[in-house]
């Protein structure tokens, strides 16, 4: 697989805690700024110790070549990212990246990309490459509430219409981003959906809609390395019945995965 | 510059820093700037006679200083890896070793002479070990069943052939003693512990196999006693492997009685910790006025 991968401490040029729950970071590592495509991401471990021991996968929510440097967005939502709340410009963590298939696939005109969360963080770097291909985008933001909204001004900038669904109503429609997205296949049109986060909520409806037109997922899985040494993170590919059941490793075939590529992804995709 | 080289089972390798099999994938996954030719040897991931999918996911959980695994050994079998894996590791790398396993004793032999045949292996290494394939432990917890395997290869194979061991045993120098007297020429020690994890989030095991195997630094004083023990009870070669996360960690293994020493999970953690290993022994032996690395192999023990 020829791909030029970084594994070294790199150094934290900025960090943001906001929104609440989340660190914003730039780091400086000229290759990886250079060499990381749409859907990548990159494995960061934030301090020497056992404990936790793995490093963690964070999606690269952007780059800056002329500045050698890359934007991670990480949510704090267990031990391995509670220890990053103390990092400061100066730091170094080691990272590994970048990793995962970048997304080359650009051959439509307009799509839809549906995000619950910390999913913006994973599509923000493919919106931009498929504006710069003069593709019509239609982003649909879903959270808890507005305040959980995240890369709202880069996402809404960028796309031709930004849309927003909160579950308690502080903005936009107080829907799912199915009923959103629902609107803009059956109005507008378009030619794909793309979906990352709110698996179980999104599920039913992409699952139903991909009879009419792709669905494309961002895939997670539990990551030992996120390399490809491990086999940790691999989910189980559609098969026919009868067929003996086949893995793919997200870390290196995904994230970006048809629908009907993976098998039950109700289970996988959370 | 010290020597690292070191003898073991009859050939010599440049420095005892090899991968525990199954934790690098040079030829699958992106280079992250490691090359094979920079250690030791190179082990590949064991294969089996035909090609296996692994297991169900959640494969991988996080413990505290370690990692349990339910992976499943997948691979695309005996033929692709002859075909079209080996030829490129026997080109880059300095010795190879071969893991594979079998269902029955059979097929151990059979899988060994075919891999001999190909001239590409210095060495065969038995994965008779693997917790996570079901019934598979019980090559190495079985006496007459680990004395079976191990016959049958060496009546199949001339070339040198490590019994790598489950440490899920009572008493492993036992099972290396078995080991030994079967006519293996070498011990792998250890391969993982077997443990269990809980999602609380949803009641249920959290890995999907329900079992794994425990690796990582939290097994490391569990590895180091077996290697040690077994260095006062056999005569044979010993790989040490089992949480090593630093040269340090590693020459504590060779002071017990590694002769190579295998890193696994921290490969993971971070995928130049073999070069670091390598490097740190080096440097620890030049600033001891160590000569010979080989000459610390077993130093803990008392002198007889």
């Amino acid at each position: 697989m020829p791909q030029t991968v970084t594994a070294s401490l790199i150094k934290i040029i900025t960090v943001l805690h906001e929104p609440d729950g989340y660190i914003d970071l730039i780091l400086y590592n000229p290759s990886i700024a250079k060499n990381a495509g749409p859907g990548q991401f990159v494995m960061m471990k934030a301090a020497p110790v056992n404990d936790p021991i793995l490093p963690r996968p964070f999606d690269i929510v952007d780059t800056f070549p002329r500045e050698g440097t890359f934007r991670l967005l990480i949510k704090i939502n267990g031990r391995g990212t509670a220890l990053m709340n103390s990092l400061k410009p100066g730091d170094d963590v080691f990272i590994t990246g970048p990793l995962g298939k970048p997304i080359t696939d650009f051959s439509f005109s307009s799509c839809a990309v549906l995000f619950r969360g910390c999913g913006a963080a994973a599509v923000l770097m493919f919106i931009r490459e498929a504006k710069k291909r003069g593709i019509t985008v239609y982003g649909i933001a879903s959270a808890a509430s507005s305040d959980k909204l995240v890369c709202k001004s880069e996402i809404s900038a960028l796309c031709d219409e930004y849309l927003v669904a909160t579950d308690d109503g502080s903005l936009g429609l107080q829907a799912l981003g199915t009923e959103v997205l629902k609107n803009i296949v059956e109005g507008e049109g378009v030619d794909r959906i793309y979906s990352c986060g709110g698996g179980p909520f999104y599920l039913p409806y992409l699952m139903e809609v991909q009879d009419r037109l792709p669905v494309y997922l961002f895939l997670e899985s539990y990551m030992g390395c996120g390399v490809g040494h491990c086999h940790g993170c691999a989910v189980p590919k559609k098969s026919r019945p009868g067929d003996p059941v086949q893995y793919t490793l997200v870390c290196q075939e995904g994230p970006l995965y048809k629908l009907d590529e993976v098998e039950d992804p109700c289970q996988i995709y959370q | 510059m010290p020597d690292l080289s070191v003898t073991f089972a009859g050939i010599t390798f440049k420095n005892p820093v090899v991968p525990a099999s199954g934790t690098w994938e040079p030829l699958d996954a992106p280079d992250t700037g490691l090359a094979m030719s920079e250690l030791g040897a190179v082990v590949n991931k064991t294969i089996f006679k035909e090609p296996r999918a692994g297991n169900p996911p959640p494969r991988i959980w996080e413990t505290a200083s370690g990692m349990l695994n339910a992976i499943g050994i997948p691979s695309a079998g005996a033929d692709d890896f002859i075909k079209k894996k080996l030829p490129k590791i026997r080109k880059h790398a300095d010795k190879v070793i071969v893991s594979i396993a079998g269902y029955t004793a059979d097929e151990f032999a059979w899988l060994a002479k075919k891999i001999e045949q190909t001239g590409m292996a210095d060495m065969i290494e038995l994965n008779l070990s693997c917790p996570n394939i079901e019934s598979h432990t019980s090559w190495s917890t079985d006496p007459a069943l680990l004395a079976q395997a191990i016959v049958a290869v060496k009546k199949a194979v001339k070339l040198p052939v490590i019994a790598k061991l489950s440490p899920n045993v009572t008493d492993i120098a036992e099972m290396c003693l078995v080991s030994e007297s079967s006519g293996a020429d070498a011990l792998t020690l250890v391969n993982t512990f077997r443990g269990m994890a809980i999602d609380i989030k949803v009641k249920k095991p959290a890995l999907g196999n329900i079992f794994g195997g425990l690796s990582g630094p939290a097994i490391k004083p569990l590895a180091l006693y077996a290697v040690y023990t077994a260095y006062e009870r056999v005569k044979i070669p010993i790989i040490g492997m089992g949480g090593i996360a630093s040269w340090q960690d590693a020459l504590e293994f060779i002071l017990a009685g590694a002769t190579l020493v295998g890193i696994g999970m921290y490969t993971f953690v971070n995928p130049l910790c073999m070069r670091h290993v390598i490097s740190g022994l080096s440097n620890y032996c030049s600033e001891q006025n160590i000569e010979k690395l080989s000459d610390c192999i077993g130093k803990a023990h008392p002198a007889t």
